[in-house]
């Protein structure tokens, strides 16, 4: 247990209506956990807990070694970063790094360790900010002082509260990439709070997601995304096609199952129920213009035909919403698009393996 | 940004939702009020000021001025030293009756002046619930001296700083705080580093309106002080004794006085901030 560099054990917290319910993680250092989840599913307040601005009920925290649960924020050496970074408007850039390095009594500037500012700054690019107040930083360079003030600080955990939330796509991709090397380039585990799907696919080594202060599922990202927990994980980690289906007959781990008017073949996990919700991610769903001789040869498993309804590009992949007795989404290279166009006829192809059956 | 918002009111390019001719009636509307502000102390500096010289020279209307600084100075140290933190308390914390608090914090503001001095003669006059026995325990008077001039200033304009920095606190980030608190300041230390400066320019505005406030009492503090006399009670036995010539003199220096404060105390509270707003 004391080898994570950050335990949360058995966590249980009420703050009004809103209960916390036994959230257990460990990471190890380096690591990034992802907590996703909606509003209001408790994940700001997880991470404040963590931070110690709420005392919980139950459980215990542990960071590098130490029981922090009764300690004050100040205390427990950890790193806080919120939506648009938290600078302090009042203060120049090197105040605000200079006010991360424990023990300096005050921000006059003629007091501070000007080496240790002057390096963090320097490791980070901003030594020419030094002087500038936040307010006329880009969002690229306000993330970087607080990632130095961050720093300056020693932490022994990092703690992201949906920093990109007011960005735009395009500035919160860039971010997010540089926040990852910055974190790669440390040991510092980290714990990233966030309600997009795809943030949470491009930095997490694991995911918890949350669901009114419950823990609906903690796994791998690729677990989450392939073998979502129930429908609402499968919504909002953003499976593409997720629909009702019933398993006809089993045999051997399979299932035969009835979707529409037509089968499919699938991994059945022992104790599901005939009702099922089916996840499929539109990756997993192979399309291809039929008249392919090998396969046409026979009727395989999980070969259906299809209908182009309709097309959609999104950068250099495309989804194609296929009719094949029910409606399907899969992904296609946008460069090759010119063989769906609407109402084509098309062959698709699921592995069995790539589809998921959930219970709720 | 929020800084742009604020500023943008003024701006063609920021106003495109009504048509300019809604702007040309405000502007026409706001001038009446600006005329009906300006117009009376213009006229009265212009008839008063040959007097000015003459008022200068009586003693009694010097002393009244500067006492009535004094006071107010007093008045609006304490205002922030016991208004301050629950302003502080009521922009942080949710609790049962906080509404009541607020309007309680509010009611000087609705009660006649003449009133809020009958009021505090009840409580610190001769024979005031707290009046006879603080004379009689620790020789503190209210009656005819400075302590009562600034309880009656202290009433009648406190709600101006606790309103203020309640606002003022209100615009800091809370996400700020803990931030700071995470980077190792403790909770003292963050207020004093983080929460104080950034309330600043609402505290300043309270400050600086309790200070005007208090200059300006005449109601409360004619009824539970009088005598030592603050400069609007000279103003007005010159008025009554004398002449409106006489009077006009006075109310003119005291004019020229406070407004020279109001004008430094506003740009001591925003002046910084303002140039840094319309960089």
């Amino acid at each position: 247990m004391n080898a994570s560099a950050v335990a949360v054990e058995q966590l249980s917290l009420t703050i009004g209506e809103f209960q916390l319910d036994r959230l257990d993680f460990a990471l190890n250092a380096g690591e990034i956990l992802v907590i996703l989840g909606p509003n209001g599913s408790g994940k700001s307040v997880t991470l404040e807990t963590v931070a110690g601005f709420h005392a919980p009920r139950a459980g215990r925290i542990v960071i590098a070694g130490r029981n922090v649960t009764a300690l004050p924020p100040e205390r427990r050496n950890v790193a806080f970063l919120v939506q648009n970074f938290g600078l302090f408007p009042h203060m120049t850039v090197e105040q605000n790094v200079a006010i991360g390095l424990r023990g300096a009594p005050s921000g006059k500037p003629a007091v501070l360790p000007f080496g240790k500012v002057g390096k963090l700054l320097e490791r980070f690019g901003i030594t020419q900010l030094a002087r500038r107040m936040p307010q006329s930083l880009s969002p690229g360079e306000k993330q970087r002082v607080a990632f130095a003030r961050a720093l300056a600080a020693a932490p022994d955990v990092f703690l992201f509260d949906e920093p990109f939330s007011a960005l735009d796509r395009h500035t919160s991709n860039a971010l997010r990439d540089e926040l990852l090397s910055f974190l790669r380039g440390l040991s510092i585990p980290a714990i990233f709070v966030t309600h997009d799907h795809e943030d949470a696919m491009a930095l997490a080594d694991k995911i918890i997601v949350l669901r009114g202060g419950s823990t609906v599922q903690a796994a791998t990202v690729d677990e989450v995304f392939r073998k979502p927990a129930n429908v609402f994980v499968a919504k909002f980690v953003g499976v593409e096609n997720i629909f009702a289906g019933r398993i006809d007959e089993r045999s051997a781990g399979y299932a035969t199952l009835a979707v529409a008017d037509k089968r499919l073949s699938a991994f059945a996990p022992a104790g599901l129920g005939d009702k099922v919700w089916v996840a499929i991610p539109a990756d997993a769903v192979i399309a291809r213009p039929p008249g392919n001789a090998a396969a046409t040869a026979a009727p395989r498993i999980n070969h259906l035909a299809a209908r182009v309804e309709s097309v959609r590009a999104l950068g250099p992949l495309a989804t194609v919403t296929l009719d094949c007795g029910f409606a399907l989404k899969a992904h296609v290279m946008t460069r090759d698009v010119g063989a769906f166009a609407t109402g084509t006829a098309i062959e698709v192809e699921i592995a069995a393996d790539a589809i998921h059956l959930m219970a709720d | 940004m929020a800084v742009e918002e604020r500023n943008s009111w003024w701006r063609r390019d920021a106003a495109p939702s009504y048509p300019r001719s809604v702007f040309l009636l405000c502007w026409f509307l706001g001038s009446v009020l600006l005329a009906f502000v300006v117009i009376p102390l213009v006229a009265l500096t212009g008839q008063a000021s040959a007097s000015l010289a003459e008022v200068l020279r009586m003693a009694d209307v010097r002393n009244s001025i500067a006492l009535s600084l004094e006071a107010a100075f007093l008045s609006a140290l304490f205002a922030s030293l016991i208004g301050v933190p629950l302003a502080y308390v009521l922009a942080r914390s949710s609790f049962a009756g906080k509404a009541v608090v607020a309007a309680i914090v509010d009611l000087p503001l609705a009660v006649p002046h003449t009133v809020a001095g009958i009021a505090l003669l009840m409580v610190f006059g001769r024979q005031g619930v707290l009046g006879e026995p603080l004379q009689s325990l620790i020789g503190l008077k209210f009656w005819g001296t400075l302590a009562g001039i600034v309880v009656a200033m202290l009433f009648v304009s406190a709600p101006y700083t606790v309103n203020a920095a309640r606002i003022g606190f209100e615009g800091v980030d809370p996400r700020l705080e803990k931030i700071a608190r995470t980077l190792g300041l403790g909770p003292w230390r963050t207020f004093m580093r983080v929460t104080l400066p950034l309330a600043r320019r609402g505290i300043m505005t309270g400050v600086t309106l309790t200070y005007a406030r208090s200059i300006s009492e005449f109601g409360a503090v004619v009824i539970l002080v009088y005598y030592p006399e603050t400069a609007p009670v000279k103003i007005y036995e010159l008025f009554l004794r004398f002449s409106l010539t006489e009077a006009a003199g006075a109310a003119v220096l005291l004019l020229i006085v406070s407004l020279t404060l109001f004008v430094l105390l506003r740009y001591f509270a925003h002046g910084r901030e303002m140039t840094r707003d319309n960089r």
